[in-house]
Parts: structure tokens; C-alpha cells; sequence
């Protein structure tokens, strides 16, 4: 998969393709929707317009786009360095456990430390979840994609346990721990309906990204890596370090994303606050091809798309899962305009 | 009627891409007849023989077999018309054994328990009748070059191959092998193959051909009978009228013998003393290695691929770590420095796989022309690149070394081979240095191209630059080198001054056998 | 028989049993990777084969069909993967995903379409035992080995099938040509498309069979992410087996005696919190991949594609 930009394309021959795409899938599925005998243009007004037609659909958007940008950048950073981190739930539920116990250990903090010691706490134990499989990788050189993925199996079990000891709320039925301190909820931009902080991380994570892989020596070296390791290692690059070190920055910000929805949304630590934020991280990264410029524009719009699907399975009894095949087929698309445009 | 064709190839255009690669180029081989193809890299030969063998489809253009017009569509259907092709490359799967190579494809008499004997005493057959003596129940990979290339004949003749395409054979050959294929190739033809042999070197064609057809930037350039040959017809057909011959290093320099042994300096340059690298298996990568390179001097070494040639490179580098001995660079020890280092400290190298070893496919050019040299100024400072002065530089770079791209934010995969070559070549002369490190650093380029970079050597020569020259392209080495040292498994057997280098003692050394003193 | 036995017996029975969904996965990885088709999809191919077997015995009655749609849904993937790849030359771990994500979606799709949320879960029955005259008699072998289902002796079949047809016929001398080095076998007449088609396809079946084989064994209905990494292990187990059909036969007995391990250590009531057992077949794939990874062959082209006409640079 080509990382760099092709030699200069314009935005409208870039946006051509990734538009054919997006109605080549709604088509593709709205037949299916209209075999099972839904309402089709009423499904798909309500699964595109419903981000942009109330302030809380568009706060619900901005909420969904927090979790899912940060789970593709812990996918894009490392895939620069040709490496595919698949582990960005663990990292993520590793992340909130950290931010959690912060949260829980010191409730008394005032905000101006708690909030950085919350975060930094997720980002912390993410890293160190992402350190695993870089280190595998590092000593033993083994493949990250598998040591990733059985991590997020493993961290499945580790929220489990934690929700259920002894910080375990008795009144949830739910495996949920105890509330952080009220020193560690992230402020709120708008009050009601509540947007908290967590979008402007969300964005300095992005420009941060953008700068370091584009703009940076060592994020020169990031991408000499992952366009030939062999070649970059011959001329004087570390790469097994870019490998680990790619991998341990995805797993901060994975952490980073898990911590944020403890701090930001959750208040606590909740089995399953993860829903399936991986899965869509991925296609995200996937559907940008990697490029980091386009992620926050790629999760904006699987935001969008995700958050009018809830609405579709309120309003119409849609299943979600009827939206998450058109991002799949998205993906395929915008991936299958490549080839066509090679021949 | 002797000199009837038996095949004919009229007017044959091939396109990759946008790029024209054949256009309008003909060919005809008669029975019983070596029939030399002969030009520099690019020039279009193995093309128009991956077409005859069914690799490539034409763009248009016609084939005809005994007068017949023929459909090739694949290699299948080339093998059913009796032709065979050796690839430069050789195609073999080096985790099966010979004899399960050979068969590989082929109707087999006990297909549903793969015992082969009567596979076996059909091959022992063949070997017998052409002289191609191997063992057939060893793993290919474990087979010398020479010997690998035998198996590629027999695998052609076993299939039935009555026109035999040999693309670049002498590649990995000493002078002693070249000679033993030269016979066999007489033995095939005697009985009643027909071969076509592609190759860029004049003095082979000269040595072992019937007839020679010159391709020139995917044209027809002239078809001669050995009796009628002129080499300067060849030499102008090869390279086209715009070379200055005359004062080209590769057709005038290398005869009058004269090299510039006068710039060679007293201070030594590199300095390996007793190198030693130890494999995990019983026979060790490098032994012994010592030897001083000076400054302005150019030390050759030679010998068959895979004798160590990669591994001394990548110790010098720093790439791989030796486990025993010294390395100096001007009078300092640098085994502790690591790569990026000695890159800084003025080593310039060019990697002999240039794909795998010294390009960024998936990065722009612009980033493959700093790689090595990104975290030092003019291209890095504070931490951050300086991508204006990249892209300046990069832009004169493209420009000096002629390298064919878009611009320096064209990707990289997007290059031809011979332009990749010019990009590793340009970055490794972009920077001063005081040793350059080339492994085959013209492969793949065509002859004027050839000639700038030996031009390029030269020049740097006169200022002071130490060469390390490791090709496995004899000539090339006899041409530029004050010195010719030999590494045969890990080891050097010998090492030889210009004023005594001899090919067949060079080739003997390559086998193993040690320099007389 | 004493007290001790009957037990150990269970052990090994249950440990036969529970091979089956990893051997299956892992001979249908192998497959597709000895033509150079490295399918990432399994645990997808998993989850949508093991759904929509599930609903099809469900409405048919029929376990039989049930296997047989699985089958026909593996091995459209496999179909879809060798068409993406093989054709089209797109990355084969993208595309990969890519139908990954597509196997999940359609797996907790279909089941909401079809059944909708029900209070009770909808059942098909489990496959039965079905002891092999006279062998299943044998004292202590008898039991274990010969009174199985019928995907167990299925499973083994398979495995020793692939076994001689990749090493002891001249097609799978062919077929592992293709993989090893795609332009060897091209240039000697054999297809490298039909070969990697045919094995991504019959590939994807196995490991359709390896999905459905969860409701129709475990549970005798579908939940969602009902695989819980095997598809994943089973890729694991293909490393660790070194890509050969007896060595993945052997592995997955060890990774079999792993969940039953945890499985039996969670009931017996050892105090060891149950989440940490969730944990060891995962952590345990780690752990061996350590130990193997290094020295595992794998084939030549794994996971590259073909492409006659690219020049060699």
C-alpha cells in the first residue's frame, strides 16, 4: 500500500473515486434494504442527515468522531512504518483501566491535576500494552499482527476482572467499577447536549501526527522504514526501533482514546466501553490508505454514518450492523478504484 | 538448404505502460545455428524473448515456426512448440531437489505416489548426451551457480526444447565455466538445437556465435554473419552515434591499460585486518579477510555470487557486525560506529540489490536521494526536514545523472530499473566522500550510462577516493581496478596487480584455487 | 475401568473434540498459503459461516445442509479473496481485512434479519457421536478416538488427504510450486491463477466448516463473536505447524488441550480468578510463537502476488 501522495493529484480527481465509492455502496445496499421490505431513501435520509438536522445529533457526532480518530491514528501511525497494529481495543481498554485506577486512587485531586493524571494514565498504560508486541517483535521478531490482535482477547478478560474486583460498583448489574473523582471528568465545551473536551485532544492529536510524520527527521525515518526497512536499515536507520517505537505511540493513543472515554463520557470504567470503535478505526485508516491528512476527514464521515445508523435502528428497526456492511463495501470500493485507475 | 529460418519474428511491438519497449523489431533464427543477440541493458533483447517464450504478450507483430504462423500465449504453449528458455534469473525453487525441478509441470508416470525413476533415467539419459553431469537428488539451493545453471538447460532439454534461448548465461560463470558452456552449446547444436544467446558482451557473441543480431533501444539496429563482423560496426550498433567511443572508458581507457596508477596516495584508506564473521551453520561467511585500500586507489573483488561479497560489504558498512578483527577507516578503529555514522564520516555505498538493499519503492524520490543523509544539515535541522532544500537538491540530481522521472515527489516504485540505479548512484556521489563501497554498480544501466559512472569513478579517483569494487562482472573489474583481489567462500585466495591480472588465473581463483606466488 | 480413567478419557475425548475448529482453520490457511494466498480473513469467515450455518439447519432442520451452506459461504470468500488478490492484485492483507470486516458484520446481521432478538435463544441440535463398529469397543482408544462426531474424523481425514496430495502426487508438487515461486511455475506451463484460486477457495470452505462447527458442537445456536479468536489462533497455529498438514494435525492438539485446560480449571474451582484462564489459549499462542516462530518454514511467496508482465526492476 502506497503511503506518500502521488505526484500532486487534485482534490477533485482525489474526491471523484471516494464519492463513486460511497454511492456505489449505499446503491449496492439499499437493495438489500429494499428486499427486506424497508423504506430505502427514508433509511438513508435518516442515516445521512441525521448528524446535520438537530445540535445534538451533530454533538453525538463529534462525540463518536473523538474515539474513532484515535483508534485510526493507533492503526495509521505504525502502518507508515509498514506495521499493522490491530491491537487498538486493547490498547484502548488497557488505556481506560489505567485512567480508571488514576481516577480511583486519587478521587480528591482538583481538576488541574487529576484531568492530566487521568490521561496520562491511559496514555501510559497503552503504550505499555503496545510495548508487548513491539517488544515480541523487537526480540524475537514476531509478526505484530497476531501478537496484537490475541491482546485485545487478553485485555477482553483483564477489564473483566477489574470491573469485577474490588473497585466493582455492587449496584451495577453490569461489570462497572466505581466513579473516578469528580477532579477527573473532562470539562465541558457545551453544557446541553454535553460535548466535552476531549474533541480538541482529539484534533492536537491529529495536527500532532500530521507534523511529526510529514515534517519531523524521525518521522522521515518512520516512513523510509516502512517503504523498505531492508534499504532504510542498510543506510543508517534503526528500524527495529521504528518498528517498537511506532507501536508504542499507537498504544499511547490508543490508551489516550480509552482514558478519554473514561474521563470524558463514562465517568467510570465499564466492560465493553470499547463497542466496536477497533473495527471502525481500522476501515478508517484503511479508507484514508494511510495517509494521516485525510483521517479526521474519513472519521468525520463514518461518524456521521454511524450515528445515523443508531437513529435508522430507533426510528425504522434497521439493524445497525446494516450500515457497518456499507463502510465495509466503502472501503472495498474506494480500495477497488485504485485498480481501475492503474489501468 | 541451410540457412532456411526455422523461426521468424516480424515486426514486434511491445509497450509497458507509456513506455515503448520493442517497436517494430524482427528476428530470425535458422536451424542448427548460435544466434547472438547482442545489446546493452534496456535495449529490449530479453523482452523480445519473454514474448517468443510466452511471458510477455505482444503488442502486435507476427511469429512463425517452420513457416507456420504460431499463437504464443504462455509458456505453455512456447514449451509445446519445442521452445526452451534459461532465464537470467534462474527460475528454480531452491527448497525442492533437482530432479523434482526438472519434472516440475510435467506428465509424471507414477503421479499419485511421486516415485520418479523413470523420470530419473530419462534425465541420466540427457545428461549423458550433453555432457551436464549433476546430482540429481539434491536440494537446489545448495548448488553452486555453475552447476545450477546446468539443471535450467536440462529442464529446457527435457521438456523437448528443440530452440533454446539462453538470456545472459555467462553471468555467474568463471572464465573456465563460460568455456565449458561454449562447448556445450556446439554439442546441443551439432545435434540439431538451435540457440539464440542473449547477451550485452561483445566478446562473447564474437567467441561462440554463428550469426548476431545488435538491439538498440528496442529497434533493430543490424543482423550479421560472424565471418562478415566488424567490431566497430557492433560496438557503434550497441552504443548509437551519440557516445563519444574514443574517449569512453569502457572501449578505449581499458586498452591502452593506462588506469591512473599515479593518483594512488601512500596514506591507506581502509584498513581490514584478520575479519572474521562466523555463520551458525559449520562454514564461516568471512575468514581472514585483510587487505589496505589507499587513497585513490580502486581494489577489485572478484568472484561467483554468493561467495561472501554482500556480507564484506555490509561489515564495512557497519551493517553486519563482524566477530572477529579490525576495521579502520583513515587510521581509526569504527568497528563501534554505528552505520549512520560512517555514513556521515564519508562512506558512500552502492548496495548490489538495489531493490531490496538501496530503495525506497513506496517513499518519493526525493526521500530516496537523502536516505543516509537526512539527519544532517542541509537537509535536517532542529529535528524537522528541510523539504525545500530537498526538493532543490533532488531536482539537480535528476538533472546531472539523467534520471527519468516526473520530478523529485514521483514515487518511487514508478522508476525503471536503470533509473533506480541512477538514483542510488547520484545519491552516492552527491556527498563528498573518501571510500565508496560499489557492489555491480552498473547493472542494469545501458552503455553510456555504464561509462558515466566509470567516468564518475575516475574522476573521484584523481581526488583522492578510495574504491571498493565488488562486481561479479569480470570485465567491468579488469577495466577499472589497480587491483584485483578474489573471494571464495568467505575467503580472499589471492589478490592480483594490474600489471598481472590474467582472466583464467582470476577465473581459477574464483574456483577456489589459491594465486601462485 | 478404575476411577482415574474415566476422566482421562473424558480429557483426551474432549480434547479430540475441541482440535477440530483449529485443525480445520489451519489446514484451510495452509492451503490458500502454499499457492501464496496468505488469507487474514478467518476469523470473519468464521463468524459469518457459523451464522448463517446456524440459521440454514435452523430453517431446514438439516444439520447436513447447515455444513454444506457453510461451506458454499468459506468458500465464496476464499472466491472473493482469490478474486481480489489474484486478479485484481490487490494487497492481500488489506483485502483480507477488508472481508473480515464484512464476515462480522454479516454474522450479527443476519441472525437480527432473520430471528430477530428473541428471549430464549432459537436451538438446532448438536451433531452426535457416531461410534465406528467394532473400533469404538477398543478399551480406552475406543472411546477416545472412535466414538466421535462426525467433523472429528472429517478433520483428521482432511489432514492426512492434504498431507499426500500436497507431497505424494504431481499436482501438489505443482500446487506448492506456485507458492514458493510463482515465476518458476509460470515459466514451466503451470497456472499460477487456477492454482490459487482453487486452494483460497477450497481453503475458505475448511475454515467455513471450522465456523459452523461452533453452534452445531458447543452451543447448538449463534452468538455473536462466538469464534473468540480462533480464527486468529488458527493463523498461529499454521506458523507453529510450519505450513505443513501433519505438523498443523499435531499443534492443534496443543492448542486444543489448552481451552480445555482453562475450560476445566474454571469448574473444578482451583481460585484462581476465571479471567486469567480466559486468558491462557492467548497467552499461550504468544508464548509458543516465542519458541517457534523463528524456525518456522514458511512458503517462498506467501501472501505476494503475481504479476507475469511486471518487469523485474
Amino acid at each position: 500500500m502506497t503511503i506518500m501522495a502521488k505526484s500532486k493529484p487534485t482534490i477533485l480527481n482525489t474526491l471523484i473515486p471516494y464519492v463513486a465509492a460511497i454511492l456505489i455502496a449505499l446503491a449496492a445496499v439499499g437493495v438489500f434494504i429494499a428486499l427486506m421490505g424497508f423504506d430505502v431513501l427514508k433509511a438513508y435520509y435518516t442515516i445521512l442527515f441525521t448528524s446535520f438536522r438537530t445540535p445534538n445529533g451533530f454533538i453525538q457526532t463529534l462525540l463518536k468522531f473523538i474515539p474513532l480518530v484515535l483508534q485510526a491514528y493507533a492503526f495509521t501511525v505504525p502502518l507508515a512504518a509498514g506495521k499493522f497494529n490491530i491491537g487498538g481495543e486493547g490498547q484502548l481498554i488497557v488505556g481506560a483501566i489505567g485512567a480508571a485506577a488514576v481516577g480511583i486512587l486519587l478521587p480528591d485531586l482538583p481538576p488541574l491535576l487529576l484531568i492530566p493524571l487521568v490521561l496520562l494514565g491511559g496514555i501510559v498504560a497503552g503504550a505499555l500494552w503496545g510495548f508487548i508486541p513491539g517488544w515480541l517483535l523487537y526480540k524475537f521478531n514476531i509478526n505484530e499482527i497476531l501478537t496484537t490482535v490475541l491482546l485485545n482477547f487478553v485485555s477482553f478478560a483483564l477489564i473483566n476482572y477489574v470491573a469485577t474486583g474490588p473497585w466493582r460498583d455492587p449496584a451495577a448489574g453490569h461489570p462497572t467499577t466505581i466513579p473516578i473523582g469528580r477532579g477527573g471528568y473532562l470539562p465541558l465545551l457545551v453544557d446541553n447536549p454535553p460535548l466535552h473536551a476531549g474533541i480538541i485532544i482529539a484534533l492536537l492529536v491529529a495536527v500532532a501526527v500530521y507534523f511529526y510524520t510529514t515534517r519531523s527527521t524521525a518521522g522521515y525515518e518512520l516512513v523510509a522504514t516502512g517503504a523498505n526497512p531492508r534499504a532504510a536499515g542498510v543506510f543508517g536507520i534503526n528500524v527495529k526501533y521504528m518498528f517498537v517505537l511506532s507501536i508504542v505511540i499507537a498504544g499511547g493513543i490508543g490508551g489516550l482514546s480509552g482514558a478519554i472515554e473514561v474521563s470524558g463520557v463514562q465517568h467510570r470504567l465499564i466492560e465493553g466501553l470499547q463497542h466496536n470503535f477497533l473495527v471502525l478505526g481500522l476501515i478508517i485508516g484503511l479508507i484514508a490508505k494511510g495517509n494521516n491528512m485525510a483521517v479526521p476527514f474519513v472519521a468525520f464521515f463514518i461518524a456521521v454514518l454511524e450515528v445515523g445508523a443508531s437513529a435508522m435502528q430507533r426510528t425504522l428497526m434497521i439493524p445497525v450492523e446494516m450500515v457497518f456492511i456499507v463502510e465495509a463495501l466503502v472501503l472495498l470500493f474506494v480500495l477497488l478504484s485504485d485498480v481501475v485507475r492503474r489501468k | 538448404m541451410a540457412d532456411t529460418p526455422i523461426l521468424v519474428m516480424k515486426g514486434i511491438r511491445k509497450t509497458f505502460d507509456k513506455s515503448v519497449a520493442l517497436d517494430d523489431v524482427s528476428f530470425e533464427l535458422n536451424a542448427r545455428e548460435i544466434h547472438g543477440l547482442l545489446g546493452g541493458n534496456g535495449a529490449g533483447k530479453t523482452t523480445l524473448m519473454n514474448i517468443l517464450y510466452g511471458l510477455y504478450k505482444k503488442d502486435s507483430g507476427e511469429i512463425s515456426l517452420h513457416e507456420k504462423k504460431i499463437n504464443i500465449s504462455s509458456p505453455r504453449d512456447a514449451l509445446h512448440k519445442h521452445i526452451g528458455m534459461v532465464h537470467q534469473h534462474f527460475l528454480q525453487i531452491t527448497s525442492f531437489t533437482v530432479l523434482e525441478n526438472i519434472v516440475l509441470g510435467t506428465e509424471i508416470h507414477n503421479k499419485y505416489s511421486m516415485d520418479l525413476s523413470v523420470e530419473a533415467t530419462k534425465i541420466q539419459a540427457l545428461q549423458n548426451r550433453f555432457n551436464l553431469a549433476v546430482d540429481l537428488n539434491i536440494s537446489i539451493g545448495d548448488l553452486p551457480m555453475g552447476t545450477r545453471q546446468k539443471v535450467e538447460i536440462l529442464k529446457a532439454l527435457y521438456r523437448g526444447a528443440e530452440i533454446l534461448i539462453l538470456d545472459e548465461p555467462t553471468t555467474n560463470l568463471t572464465p573456465q565455466e563460460v568455456d565449458d558452456l561454449f562447448k556445450s552449446l556446439r554439442v546441443m547444436v551439432d545435434q540439431d538445437l538451435s540457440i539464440v544467446f542473449i547477451t550485452h558482451k561483445l566478446r562473447e557473441v564474437l567467441s561462440v556465435c554463428d550469426r548476431i543480431s545488435v538491439l538498440r533501444n528496442g529497434r533493430n539496429v543490424v543482423t550479421l554473419k560472424r565471418d562478415e563482423a566488424n567490431e566497430e560496426a557492433f560496438v557503434r550498433g550497441m552504443v548509437g552515434d551519440e557516445m563519444d567511443i574514443q574517449n569512453s572508458v569502457i572501449f578505449s581507457r581499458g586498452k591502452s591499460g593506462q588506469i591512473g596508477a599515479e593518483h594512488i596516495r601512500a596514506e591507506v584508506c581502509l584498513h581490514l585486518d584478520q575479519v572474521q564473521l562466523a555463520s551458525q551453520g559449520s562454514v564461516p561467511r568471512l575468514k581472514d579477510i585483510s587487505f589496505k585500500l589507499r587513497h585513490g586507489e580502486i581494489l577489485g573483488i572478484a568472484g561467483v555470487a554468493g561467495n561472501g561479497q554482500r556480507d564484506l560489504a555490509e561489515v564495512i558498512l557497519g551493517i553486519t557486525l563482524p566477530t572477529g578483527g579490525k576495521v579502520e577507516l583513515d587510521a581509526k578503529d569504527i568497528l563501534a560506529m554505528p552505520t549512520n555514522q560512517r555514513l556521515e564520516s564519508g562512506i558512500a555505498y552502492i548496495p548490489e540489490d538495489r531493490l531490496l538493499d538501496g530503495f525506497l519503492p513506496k517513499a518519493s524520490v526525493a526521500h530516496n536521494l537523502i536516505l543516509g543523509f537526512h539527519r544532517k544539515a542541509p537537509y535536517s535541522s532542529g529535528g524537522f526536514i528541510n523539504w525545500n532544500t530537498v526538493h532543490r537538491t533532488a531536482a539537480e540530481l535528476i538533472k546531472t545523472y539523467n534520471i527519468k522521472t516526473s520530478g523529485p515527489s514521483d514515487v518511487g516504485g514508478n522508476l525503471s530499473g536503470g533509473n533506480i540505479q541512477r538514483v542510488l548512484i547520484a545519491r552516492a556521489f552527491s556527498k563528498p566522500a573518501n571510500l565508496l563501497v560499489a557492489h555491480n554498480p552498473t547493472r542494469g544501466l545501458d552503455i553510456p550510462s555504464m561509462d558515466f559512472v566509470y567516468s564518475r569513478i575516475l574522476e573521484e579517483k584523481k581526488k583522492g577516493l578510495a574504491t571498493l569494487l565488488i562486481s561479479e562482472d569480470l570485465d567491468e573489474l579488469l577495466l577499472l581496478c589497480d587491483r584485483i583481489a578474489v573471494l571464495y567462500r568467505g575467503e580472499l585466495v589471492g589478490t592480483l596487480d594490474r600489471s598481472k591480472f590474467e582472466k583464467y588465473e582470476i577465473g581459477r581463483m574464483m574456483s577456489g584455487y589459491r594465486a601462485e606466488e | 475401568m478404575t476411577g482415574i480413567e474415566t476422566p482421562l478419557i473424558l480429557y483426551a475425548k474432549l480434547i479430540l473434540l475441541t482440535m477440530v475448529p483449529f485443525v480445520l482453520a489451519s489446514q484451510g490457511t495452509m492451503l490458500g498459503g502454499r499457492t501464496g494466498v496468505f488469507n487474514v480473513a478467518q476469523e470473519g469467515i468464521m463468524l459469518v459461516s457459523a451464522s448463517i450455518g446456524f440459521l440454514v439447519s435452523f430453517y431446514s432442520k438439516s444439520l447436513t445442509i447447515g455444513v454444506i451452506s457453510a461451506m458454499l459461504v468459506g468458500g465464496l470468500f476464499g472466491l472473493a479473496l482469490a478474486y481480489f488478490t489474484t486478479h485484481l492484485k490487490m494487497d492481500q492483507f488489506v483485502i483480507g481485512l477488508a472481508l473480515f470486516f464484512i464476515g462480522v458484520g454479516l454474522s450479527t446481521l443476519l441472525p437480527k434479519l432473520m430471528i430477530g432478538v428473541t428471549l430464549t435463544p432459537p436451538l438446532i441440535p448438536t451433531l452426535k457421536d457416531i461410534p465406528i463398529p467394532l473400533l469404538s469397543k477398543i478399551p480406552f482408544i475406543g472411546e477416545i478416538f472412535f466414538n466421535q462426531n462426525i467433523l472429528v474424523y472429517g478433520a483428521v481425514l482432511v489432514s492426512v488427504f492434504l498431507w499426500w496430495f500436497l507431497y505424494k502426487t504431481s499436482f501438489g508438487l505443482s500446487l506448492r510450486s506456485t507458492g514458493e515461486y510463482p515465476q518458476a511455475a509460470d515459466s514451466l506451463g503451470i497456472s499460477v491463477t487456477t492454482m490459487r484460486y482453487l486452494t483460497a477457495i477450497v481453503g475458505g470452505a475448511l475454515i467455513g466448516i471450522a465456523g459452523v462447527y461452533l453452534p452445531m458442537v458447543y452451543t447448538g445456536t449463534f452468538t455473536d463473536g462466538m469464534v473468540k479468536g480462533r480464527g486468529w489462533l488458527a493463523i498461529a497455529l499454521t506458523f507453529f505447524g510450519g505450513w505443513k498438514p501433519i505438523n498443523i494435525l499435531i499443534g492443534s492438539l496443543f492448542f486444543a488441550g489448552i481451552e480445555v485446560l482453562s475450560y476445566k480449571v474454571q469448574v473444578s474451582g482451583s481460585g484462581i480468578p476465571y479471567q486469567f484462564l480466559l486468558m491462557l489459549p492467548y497467552l499461550a499462542t504468544i508464548l509458543v510463537m516465542v519458541f517457534t516462530f523463528k524456525r518456522s518454514t514458511i512458503p517462498g511467496f506467501l501472501g505476494q502476488n503475481y504479476d507475469r508482465e511486471k518487469r523485474s526492476l
